[in-house]
């Protein structure tokens, strides 16, 4: 694998030279003028330069750099929306170097779309742009983060208050039932980036593909939406920034339980309920009265979090602008608010562009990234729930710690949570997982002509993980360790050319692109350790096994791109790719993605270019197919499993000899998931550009879909994967942006944008439902979601709740063996209890709104955001009330009673997964404000900004769980399915923090 | 600019390499098939008997994932001599207790997706060997008749819990396959167990630990064709023919087992103890290693309420079945009698020594080393006597069976008469099948009993359960039908969803 990638870098490197020799072999038959086109900032791509009076025109390449055919005799015209036009007559000048200025009411970005880049009024597909400028203020350590509420039809959720854990992002909703949902990342054009990974520091913008017709050159991996992350250059004199701050996270609220004092009295009165006799004297209550108990939420939430974020950049340019660096690192801490848990990330970069002639640029961009999760929550032993759970439902009348000093391990009165203790297990547990990540991306480009240039992107990868865990709760301790190493590399070679004739506009881009990944991954377990140790001294345990895991797969692509302008007025745009996958096998492992886009603009018509108000409008349209190539390798060919709890077997009570049993089922007839998405938009300008706003409606069908489909049970159970069923997802994205107010000393710039996506699944192939993927975490083996046609993904199965029965219905509820008092299920007429989905978890609505105030060298970043139309599944608040041996809750300070029969049980068999623990989850939460000062010019710092923020500062909300936004998705999805079919279930995440934030930013 | 002349100089001498570089750019890197057996085990056909012997552990391995929870014997808890806790979420275990089962009971479904898991890994055994070319022939039959001991065993495992069950015979889903007649399961178990007793050796050689036949024998495949005879014999087929081939398959198992290994322990407090996992008294044995990661979650704390080292409440004794049980060393070895149950908070039963360990016995741990006896010598004794007695052939030598099982209950050497103890007179089926009640109370078999025989009302209508001492309840009061069509579980509801066919 090292050898492959060295000779393709030998093979890029070649080519390269080759280049450079084409470079001076050119041979000067006119006079050529080239040069640089800058604003004050920095090179300027994509501007216009024009020979006055002729059709000879060409545009500036990314670096601002153009090189143009022209006589001493011609005037060039200089033009970039947004900047004044210039003109500057050639005369005996062959470099010929402009410096733009701004025209504010013209401004004008370039944007990434793939394979190139295009000026924003070109492109005509759905395509959201965030840059640094909207996330800068704002003390970041996750991309993810930057991306949250930013861009419409874009939903960033986090799953939990976990440092370093999962952060979900999803394009227009879900379309995969079984495979993953999770956009395509490329960065800087390599594809398989990974946001956790990136230092948001380092990014200076980001573009959202949404449509089929933006996402279609991506082929079989574009389906769920692609994420173009570009990460910076340097520019103009060297500048040193440091940017340090310092947070500390707060438990917004706790979660009411029962103090240890009322829960020994309900203990008490639900055992009286069954003629069981009393646990707790009336001594012992009125000793926990007086002493408390111990909450064990609050033991495990026992620590304010804190984060410290420095961040180190040094960038430049030299005098010619020839070459630019921007070299960045970075160094996060983080403490979360559960004790023991923690992560911590260094990061480096050095982005190198060089222009080693007019027609030849070379650039190096390399990152590694060391990232240390300490005590995942997810990763202990998650039987009856993580730990969150756990401490939720732990008896409050056991101290952690005995008379001796060492731990409860258990509780004393056998009451409550059956699990180990909690506190014990975090402090003795010893959970590390580690991820280093190596990216190295060399690009080139070279001007074949003035039309024709040729880029070469490769880009490869090693990422290198270790979970080392060390636990202590199950009887014995155990040792983990599981190591992966994944190393991928991909080569892009990208024809372009673009010509103009007249008013007509003409660019094609062609692309052949090959790439690999290769997987290999082993571990081992010790169990039982015959003392106490710790991670490191798993030679202790008792027994030994050991896996491994080895794939590898390829994808060869190619792609044409074709796109026409009329006049700045018509834009016509058209692409397909096509992609073939090792995945698949010969016969089904070619796949053609085509996309088409139509826009009109009238900005040329006079009602606007006359106006004041309005002063642009287009309506774009677009259609496209992309794929979802999402199984895992080898999952065509049947498989067998070696070894393992499954698979092996102790003939003589000891060692276990191996065996081999059936695993996979194959199917050789798999191909990709297609997704055929329409779009139609406006864009309207006001005021020349100062404000925009921009509306798409979409529907996008998926189908062929990659689906587990569950093999009954009869025939030996588990799934085969086959291309049934069809999603649906439609919706509409609102984006409405600009400078409220632009005065010397005062700017308002805000941002809205709102997303409504419904979710719908349209047929699974000939049945009406699908098992959930999300088993029940209190040992019933039911699935606490359902996947239901007709009906949007994240749909909750469970029993509806009637109350409680009372005491007239004594004879009823009897029959049922149930008493009054006890809880009240909807049976169905043989008088089972009627499991049917009863809530969903998918939200439809959600919106961000972004404002940032500058007064003189005061700025103000106020950044709100709203989710809305889904439930939340509470399974913890379940789980408090009952039936997990004792009841945790208040509520049951009003339970029901022969003299006062109201709806909370006093016993009986209380269902976790009802319709009494389904809630809205609809809220509404100030994600940052933040307040700064800018210093100028003080001694050698250019500028030092100060500034303090608070995340999370208020939530609205009518969930009476931690925060509605938490999911439980599982930790290892390939046991239970991909989160989204299992969204809005509740089981004990950790809690999201509110955030106070202080830090400083200078320049030098 | 030094560098780049050199380049030029170094580049225009290599025109040649510029072609080359561009066919190695523009042809195909990516390699387009895939080779799973780079990492993994292709499934098909044996090339070896070492492959044979690895698949035929891995279908012990999906044995023990599937017994090792009580989950495997849920069908027991009907039987007048299990209960369960009253709360907790011990709900399908009670609906068994209380005759009250669902087709959505999660432990028939888990069960029977063990169960079927392990069929499909035991017919892609039998596939797989076919057409093995070997020499060493003996080896090859042992591996063949295990695999069809498995399958035979495990479909009447299933039988006795949901009656017709579906019988699938090959690794290929059959997507629509229906439910089998009770006599076409009856004679495929009967195929199988008669195919593996003439493939199998009377011992099966290289057992580290050749006690408790945890690879089955000869002897082992008869003793489970006793078992298959006398269900047979009884409800629902009643075909009472059979009655004389359960006693004529029991009396080779009585005739061999010295040969097979088989042998009743002297004292049956020995029985339990974890120490004497591995018996001779077992004649086949499911093992575990709970320090490999291997371990049984059926014994252990599971039999204890909370009042007892943190218990599990999944388990307990009935109270007046203990109360009807006879005094003597066997209830002795049968009950924890050292613990004070009648003063338990939790919940007022009894506790099985068979099912919590002896006292200081096993660890406060819900999961454990104990092996399971999936049938005991003890079975083919009584099955031997009982069967005897139904098909009026009442030998001396089954009565010796009979009396064996007796003495040893009360504390004797179960190989010498004993005029104080043996019966030589009356109804020996009769007596045969009381003496199994105890005998086997809380090994999850009586419920099967009471079926075969139909007296599943008679032994759980209330007055045959209420505890005698007026202060305590019955826990879990039948609330189901007690006549024959509510005698099995029905078949998990979602299989049916799947397929139909598996409705009737």
């Amino acid at each position: 694998m090292k050898n492959r990638i060295l000779n393709l870098l030998k093979g890029s490197v070649l080519m390269g030279l080759f280049l450079t020799l084409l470079g001076f072999q050119e041979i000067q038959a006119q006079q050529r003028i080239t040069g640089t086109v800058n604003d004050a900032l920095g090179p300027v791509p994509g501007a216009n330069i024009v020979v006055q009076g002729t059709t000879n025109g060409v545009t500036t390449d990314f670096d601002g750099n153009y090189s143009i055919e022209a006589s001493s005799g011609d005037v060039l015209v200089f033009t970039y929306l947004g900047y004044a036009t210039q003109t500057i007559t050639v005369g005996n000048q062959t470099t010929i170097n402009v410096t733009l200025v701004e025209d504010a009411s013209k401004l004008e970005e370039v944007v990434v779309i793939g394979y190139g880049t295009a000026k924003k009024s070109d492109v005509v597909g759905s395509v959201s742009q965030v840059t640094s400028k909207s996330f800068e203020n704002q003390p970041l350590t996750r991309t993810e983060d930057a991306l949250q509420g930013r861009a419409s039809g874009v939903k960033v959720t986090r799953n939990s208050g976990q440092p370093g854990g999962e952060i979900k992002v999803r394009i227009r909703g879900v379309n995969s039932i079984t495979g993953n949902n999770s956009p395509l990342v490329v960065v800087d054009g390599v594809i398989g980036g990974d946001l956790s990974s990136i230092n948001p520091n380092d990014i200076a913008s980001m573009e959202v593909l949404k449509d089929a017709s933006a996402t279609a050159i991506y082929g079989s991996r574009g389906s769920n939406g692609v994420i173009l992350v570009s990460t910076k250059k340097g520019k103009g004199k060297g500048k040193i920034s440091v940017d340090y701050f310092i947070s500390s996270d707060h438990v917004r609220k706790y979660i009411p339980t029962l103090g240890a004092a009322d829960f020994a009295r309900i203990e008490n009165s639900s055992r009286a309920r069954v003629n069981s006799p009393a646990v707790y004297t009336n001594e012992e209550i009125a000793a926990l009265e007086a002493n408390g108990g111990t909450n064990y939420q609050k033991e495990l939430l026992g620590q304010n979090g804190l984060t410290q974020n420095l961040q180190l950049s040094a960038s430049g340019a030299s005098e010619d602008g020839k070459i630019n660096y921007f070299l960045s690192g970075n160094y996060v801490n983080q403490k979360g608010m559960v004790i023991e848990t923690g992560y911590e990330k260094y990061s480096v970069r050095a982005n190198v562009n060089a222009e080693i002639n007019d027609r030849l640029n070379v650039g190096v961009k390399i990152s590694a990234v060391r990232a240390k999760t300490e005590n995942n929550l997810d990763q202990f032993n998650l039987f009856e729930g993580r730990k969150i759970f756990q401490a939720l439902t732990w008896d409050p009348t056991t101290p952690i710690y005995n008379e001796n000093g060492g731990y409860n391990l258990y509780s004393t009165k056998s009451v409550a949570s059956g699990t180990y203790n909690p506190i014990a297990d975090m402090l003795e547990s010893d959970l590390q997982n580690v991820n280093d990540r190596i990216d190295v991306n060399f690009n080139t480009d070279y001007s074949i002509t003035d039309k024709l240039k040729y880029s070469l992107i490769v880009g490869a990868n090693s990422i290198n993980t270790a979970q080392q865990n060390y636990i202590v709760s199950q009887t014995l301790p155990d040792a983990t360790y599981s190591g992966a190493k994944t190393t991928s590399f991909q080569v892009s070679n990208i024809l372009t050319w673009a010509n103009t004739y007249g008013k007509h506009d003409i660019s094609a881009t062609g692309l052949y692109e090959f790439s690999q990944n290769e997987y290999s991954q082993n571990g081992y377990k010790s169990t039982d350790y015959i003392v106490p140790g710790n991670y490191y001294l798993a030679e202790l345990g008792q027994s030994f096994n050991a896996w491994n895991n080895y794939n590898k797969s390829d994808i060869q692509s190619l792609m044409a791109r074709a796109a026409y302008v009329y006049d700045k007025s018509l834009f016509l745009t058209a692409t397909v790719r096509m992609d073939q996958s090792s995945r698949f096998r010969k016969a089904q492992n070619t796949g053609y993605f085509p996309s088409v886009a139509l826009k009109y603009s009238f900005k040329q018509m006079d009602f606007l270019s006359n106006g004041d108000f309005l002063t642009d409008f287009a309506i774009r349209g677009g259609w496209g197919q992309v794929g979802n190539q999402n199984i895992a390798p080898y999952a065509t060919y049947p498989s067998s499993q070696i070894g393992g709890t499954d698979a092996s077997y102790p003939y003589s009570g000891g060692t276990p000899s191996p065996g081999a049993i059936p695993d996979g089922y194959g199917n050789e007839d798999l191909t990709w998931e297609t997704t055929t998405q329409i779009n139609a938009g406006l864009d309207f300008a006001f005021w020349n550009g100062r404000a925009s706003l921009s509306i798409d409606g979409y529907k996008k069908n998926t189908t062929d879909l990659l689906l587990d489909v569950p093999v009954p049970g009869t025939n030996g159970g588990g799934v085969i994967p086959q291309n049934i069923g069809e999603v649906e997802n439609y919706g509409v994205d609102f984006s409405l942006g600009g400078g409220i107010v632009s005065t010397d000393n005062f700017n308002w710039d805000s941002n809205f944008n709102f997303s409504y996506v419904q979710n719908k699944v349209v047929d699974l192939g000939g049945v009406d439902f699908i098992q959930g993927s999300f088993e029940a975490t209190d040992g019933t083996q039911q699935y606490w979601n359902i996947i239901e046609k007709g009906r949007s993904l994240g749909q909750f199965l469970g029993a509806t709740f009637l109350g409680t029965w009372k005491t007239a219905e004594a004879t009823e509820a009897a029959e049922f063996g149930r008493a009054p008092g006890d809880p009240k299920y909807l049976r169905d007429e043989s008088g089972d209890i009627v499991y049917r989905p009863i809530g969903n978890g998918t939200p439809t609505t959600f919106w961000g709104f972004n404002n940032t105030f500058t007064y003189k060298n005061w700025d103000l970043n106020l950044f709100i955001q709203g989710v809305h139309g889904f439930d939340v599944y509470n399974t913890m608040r379940g789980t408090i009330n009952g039936p997990a041996k004792s009841f945790m809750s208040p509520d049951q300070l009003n339970q029901w009673t022969p003299e006062n029969e109201t709806d909370i049980p006093a016993g009986g068999q209380s269902i976790i997964g009802s319709s009494r623990f389904v809630e809205d989850g609809s809220f509404i939460r100030l994600q940052n404000l933040a307040i700064g000062y800018t210093l100028r010019d003080i001694g050698a710092i250019e500028s030092l900004r100060i500034y303090a923020s608070g995340q999370n500062l208020f939530l609205i909300t009518d969930y009476q769980g931690y925060d509605p936004e938490l999911t439980s998705v599982a930790a290892d999805p390939a046991e239970r399915g991909n989160g989204d079919v299992a969204a809005g279930i509740d089981a004990g995440a950790f809690p999201n923090p509110l955030t106070i934030s202080l830090g400083l930013k200078f320049n030098f | 600019m030094y560098t780049k002349n050199k380049l030029i100089k170094y580049l225009s001498s290599g025109i040649g390499m510029v072609s080359v570089v561009f066919a190695l750019s523009l042809q195909s890197c990516a390699n387009l098939e895939e080779h799973p057996s780079d990492s993994q085990l292709a499934p098909g056909q044996f090339s070896s008997l070492e492959d044979f012997d690895l698949a035929v552990t891995g279908v012990y391995g999906k044995l023990r994932t599937a017994a090792q929870w009580t989950t495997f014997n849920v069908f027991g808890w009907a039987g007048d001599d299990i209960t369960t806790h009253k709360a907790l979420n011990k709900a399908p275990f009670r609906e068994y207790d209380q005759m009250n089962v669902s087709g959505d009971n999660p432990r028939s479904l888990s069960n029977w997706n063990d169960v079927y898991s392990m069929i499909r890994a035991v017919n892609a055994v039998i596939e797989s060997a076919e057409g093995l070319n070997v020499t060493d022939q003996e080896r090859y039959n042992r591996l063949l008749g295990e695999a069809h001991f498995l399958r035979g065993t495990l479909f009447l495992h299933m039988s006795r819990i949901h009656g017709r069950i579906p019988l699938p015979l090959t690794s290929a889903p059959d997507f629509e396959i229906g439910l089998a007649t009770q006599e076409e399961v009856y004679q495929q178990v009967e195929s199988d167990l008669l195919l593996a007793e003439s493939l199998l050796p009377n011992m099966y050689p290289g057992l580290e630990i050749p006690e408790g036949a945890a690879r089955p024998n000869k002897g082992s495949a008869q003793a489970i064709l006793s078992r298959l005879y006398m269900n047979w014999a009884g409800f629902p087929l009643k075909d009472s023919s059979k009655y004389t081939d359960a006693a004529n398959v029991a009396k080779k198992v009585i005739d061999n087992h010295s040969s097979y290994g088989f042998e009743l322990l002297n004292d049956l407090n020995d029985l339990w103890k974890v120490a004497n996992r591995f018996n001779k008294e077992s004649v086949w044995t499911i093992v575990y290693s709970n320090a490999a990661g291997l371990g049984n979650r059926k014994y252990g704390i599971l039999g204890y309420p909370a009042d007892v080292e943190g218990g599990w409440s999944e388990t307990f004794a009935e109270v007046r079945f203990f109360e009807d049980f006879p005094e003597g060393p066997r209830k002795e070895a049968t009950y924890r009698t050292d613990l004070d149950w009648k003063n338990f908070t939790d919940q007022v039963q009894p506790v099985f020594t068979k099912v919590a360990g002896p006292l200081g016995d096993l660890p406060s741990q819900w999961s454990t080393d104990r092996n399971d006896f999936y049938m005991r010598y003890a079975e083919v004794l009584l099955n031997y006597a009982e069967a005897s007695g139904r098909s009026g052939n009442a030998t001396a030598d089954a009565w010796e069976a009979l009396n064996m099982i007796r003495r040893r209950a009360a504390g004797k050497p179960f190989d010498s008469p004993d005029p104080s103890v043996d019966v030589t007179s009356g109804d020996l089926a009769e007596l045969a099948f009381t003496e199994r009640k105890w005998e086997f109370a809380g090994e999850y078999l009586r419920y099967n009993d009471l079926v075969r025989m139909e007296r599943v009302e008679e032994a759980l209508k209330n007055e045959a359960r209420t505890p005698l001492d007026s202060n305590i309840p019955i826990a879990n009061p039948v609330l189901g039908s007690l006549s024959p069509d509510n005698y099995y579980a029905p078949i998990p509801q979602i299989e049916i969803d799947l397929n139909p066919n598996l409705a009737n």
